[in-house]
């Protein structure tokens, strides 16, 4: 879990520093918030819900495409 | 399905001598990384290769771009007559390092890894500022967002007061 402190500095970040280099890129520190908030354990196990989630969706696509291709 | 969390247990359990480096450590820490492979630095004692193929045998592990009527036997050997490995698994990709850039072997990683609970079991992970140290020794580019998250997440927990 993540005290405030923490969480402030992620959504605060001093000017030029490393988060908000980070923020500049591009990195979404919102979602390093939320992480932070869970379990090492609920992190890992969200990676595998993410990968799962875009095979599913690829997997649907796919099948939307070769669907088209059919009735082309 | 991808059950990386799942392989970990079963690694955990089996008392295998291992590190997890990569995208699940970044994960881990609390970087918003997704990542498809499960990193680990290995110990290559005799001991630990044989747990090691027991847990990862009956996933039925293949070389990564193996032609799929080639025939592949697994087992501790196979892990004796090589270093690094890119499987997939049916519970998902596990690499496996011998050795990672610029940090070492396993028994230089454990003394830069943090053991964590991860709910009932737990392991290993490579710290944040070693984390940094290998990706930049590994100078890929895809690697330049996790490095920026990585960064960020030191940042946030050094105390500056």
């Amino acid at each position: 879990m993540m005290d405030r402190k923490r969480e402030e500095k992620l959504l605060n970040p001093r000017p030029g520093g490393r988060i908000a280099d980070a923020r500049d890129y591009g990195i979404d520190l919102t979602q390093l918030v939320e992480n932070l908030r869970l379990t090492p354990a609920q992190r890992i196990k969200n990676n595998d819900a993410a990968v799962n989630s875009f095979r599913k969706f690829e997997a649907a696509v796919r099948r939307r495409k070769a669907e088209q291709k059919a009735t082309d | 399905m991808n059950n990386l969390f799942k392989v970990t247990q079963l690694l955990a359990e089996a008392e295998v001598k291992f590190v997890i480096v990569g995208g699940v450590a970044i994960r881990g820490h609390g970087g918003n990384y997704v990542t498809e492979d499960l990193d680990i630095c290995y110990s290559r004692t005799r001991e630990n290769l044989k747990k090691l193929a027991g847990v990862l045998a009956p996933l039925t592990p293949r070389p990564r771009g193996f032609e799929a009527d080639l025939p592949f036997i697994f087992d501790w050997t196979t892990l004796q007559h090589g270093t690094n490995f890119t499987f997939t698994t049916t519970m998902g990709n596990v690499d496996l390092l011998g050795e990672v850039k610029g940090l070492g072997i396993y028994d230089d990683l454990i003394s830069q890894s943090l053991r964590v609970d991860l709910d009932g079991f737990s392991a290993n992970l490579l710290s944040i500022p070693a984390l940094i140290i290998a990706k930049t020794a590994a100078g890929r580019p895809k690697d330049e967002a996790g490095l920026k998250v990585l960064y960020a997440l030191r940042e946030s927990e050094i105390d500056d007061e």
